[in-house]
């Protein structure tokens, strides 16, 4: 079934399912069969943001006397970082548009990886400040071991759906031949693709960030890398909305709430799924002995690091349906909830810290009546 | 008028809640001194999810995370009634 940019059916977007339905073809959010996305939407909007706004200029004297094992830490994170947007600036429209069927949620699919983008290009904006050439950190990202194990695990469930998807739009479903390999494409494969993707896609924001973010902010407690702190504070939060929008997708799924059959699905790959997660868990807490195999850092070692992974993962699990599997159920690292607020309210606009006040948030409510008595 | 609730937590502590003084769910857990769980405070990252095993809440602001069935986010929501939850 091939794609069209602008299907010529009439449909009603209203009686689609999220993905695998008709393309979208009016891009219209009047009305909306899952309003969430809308939501999404304008509150991601609010939160726009530019790295060139946070000033990182004193990062770099604070870098520099970094100890050895520190400097690990921190360059590590942003790479893995890098990685991990890289993959999120492209991927969600590569691998969900073609497929997404009501218009809200394709836009929303946009604006999340548009965002993404952003991050990406607030690394570059981190390090073209603490290095006068940063090539060697970037090109390190395909090289380094430990980060190219979690790339594989990331982009393999978008690669396979992307791969899926473009073999039955040229060829529909069937078996199909392609260098010496069959492929059996049916559209319940493919949507058990889409359901492992968006696990996989879930798993990644919920938790695989939590341990740089941990790393970023116990600098910060120390007065260190405050311009690369806010710039994450930043990411944080918009990385708290992307992890909603697949939380809301897999629980309208599990409820019976879209498309049947992806209900069904959700209830066949349910232990594949609880995989996924366990897998990124067990993979974060590699990564957090990786990043201290040189010597930890003041207020942060690995066993506490996984403890906060396996606190975050509980909290994460139970909201797309799973029991909590871990005993920490207290957070290990207090101080960290700080930066993870989302401080709406303008206190005092002249502090850096404030992150609306980096950005410049709009109030979204203004009517066509309050603006009755303007006139130019 | 103000009208009080008494709120269960976690089968052990008991709090008097007056919503009508306008403090959240989670604000009024912390100044009964207990430990939250949350992230964001605005409704939208699910941190604070809560389970609600007796009683009823409203919204204070429309939440944009997932609210499974049972749960409630205490970060953006007042009691209606007596409450009895797990934090
Ligand atoms: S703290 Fe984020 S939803 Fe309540
Ligand atoms: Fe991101
Ligand atoms: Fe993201």
């Amino acid at each position: 079934m091939s794609y069209s940019t602008f299907n010529k059916n009439q449909i009603n977007p209203l009686q689609e399912p999220m993905f695998f339905g008709n393309s979208v073809n009016v891009a219209r959010y009047d009305q909306q069969k899952h309003s969430v996305f809308e939501k999404l939407i304008e509150k991601q909007i609010s939160f726009f943001w530019r790295p060139e706004e946070v000033d990182v200029s004193r990062d770099r004297v604070d870098f520099q006397n970094l100890t050895e094992s520190e400097k690990h830490i921190f360059i590590s994170n942003l790479k893995y970082q890098t990685l991990l947007d890289s993959v999120q600036g492209r991927s969600p429209n590569i691998a969900l548009l073609p497929i997404v069927s009501i218009p809200e949620l394709e836009t929303w699919i946009e604006t999340w990886s548009f965002f993404e983008t952003i991050h990406s290009r607030s690394y570059t904006h981190i390090l073209r400040n603490l290095f006068t050439d940063p090539s060697q950190v970037f090109e390190d990202i395909v090289i380094n071991e430990e980060i190219q194990k979690r790339a594989n695990d990331i982009s393999k469930y978008y690669d396979d759906l992307i791969f899926y998807t473009q073999l039955w739009q040229t060829h529909g479903e069937g078996e199909i031949e392609v260098d010496g390999e069959v492929h059996n494409v049916t559209m319940r494969e493919l949507k058990k693709k889409l359901f492992l993707c968006i696990n996989s896609v879930n798993a990644l924001e919920a938790i695989r960030f939590y341990v740089s973010f941990a790393c970023t902010f116990a600098f910060a407690e120390r007065d260190l890398m405050e311009g690369n702190s806010k710039i994450i504070r930043l990411i944080a939060r918009d990385e708290n909305l992307h992890l909603v929008s697949t939380q809301n997708i897999l629980n309208l799924w599990q409820y019976g709430k879209d498309d049947p059959e992806m209900k069904e699905i959700a209830e066949e790959l349910r232990d594949e799924a609880l995989a996924i997660f366990m897998k990124a868990v067990e993979q974060e807490k590699e990564w957090a002995h990786y990043l201290f195999q040189h010597g930890s850092m003041i207020g942060l070692n690995e066993e506490i690091l996984c403890q906060y992974v396996e606190y975050i993962a509980n909290m994460r699990m139970e909201a797309i349906g799973f029991d909590a599997p871990f005993k920490q159920r207290n957070n290990p690292l207090p101080w960290m909830n700080k930066y993870l607020v989302s401080d709406n309210v303008q206190v005092a606009p002249q502090e850096a810290e404030i992150t609306s006040y980096l950005v410049g948030q709009i109030d979204s409510s203004v009517s066509a009546s309050d603006l009755g008595d303007f006139e130019l | 008028m103000s009208n009080t609730f008494k709120v269960r937590v976690n089968g052990q502590h008991e709090l008097t809640v007056d919503p009508s003084e306008g403090s959240s769910l989670l604000e009024a857990m912390e100044a009964a001194g207990l430990e939250t769980r949350y992230h964001c405070r605005d409704g939208f990252c699910g941190a604070c999810r809560t389970q609600v095993k007796t009683g009823t809440i409203a919204y204070i602001n429309e939440p944009l995370a997932i609210v499974r069935p049972g749960d409630c986010l205490a970060c953006c929501c007042v009691p209606t009634s007596d409450l009895d939850i797990d934090h």
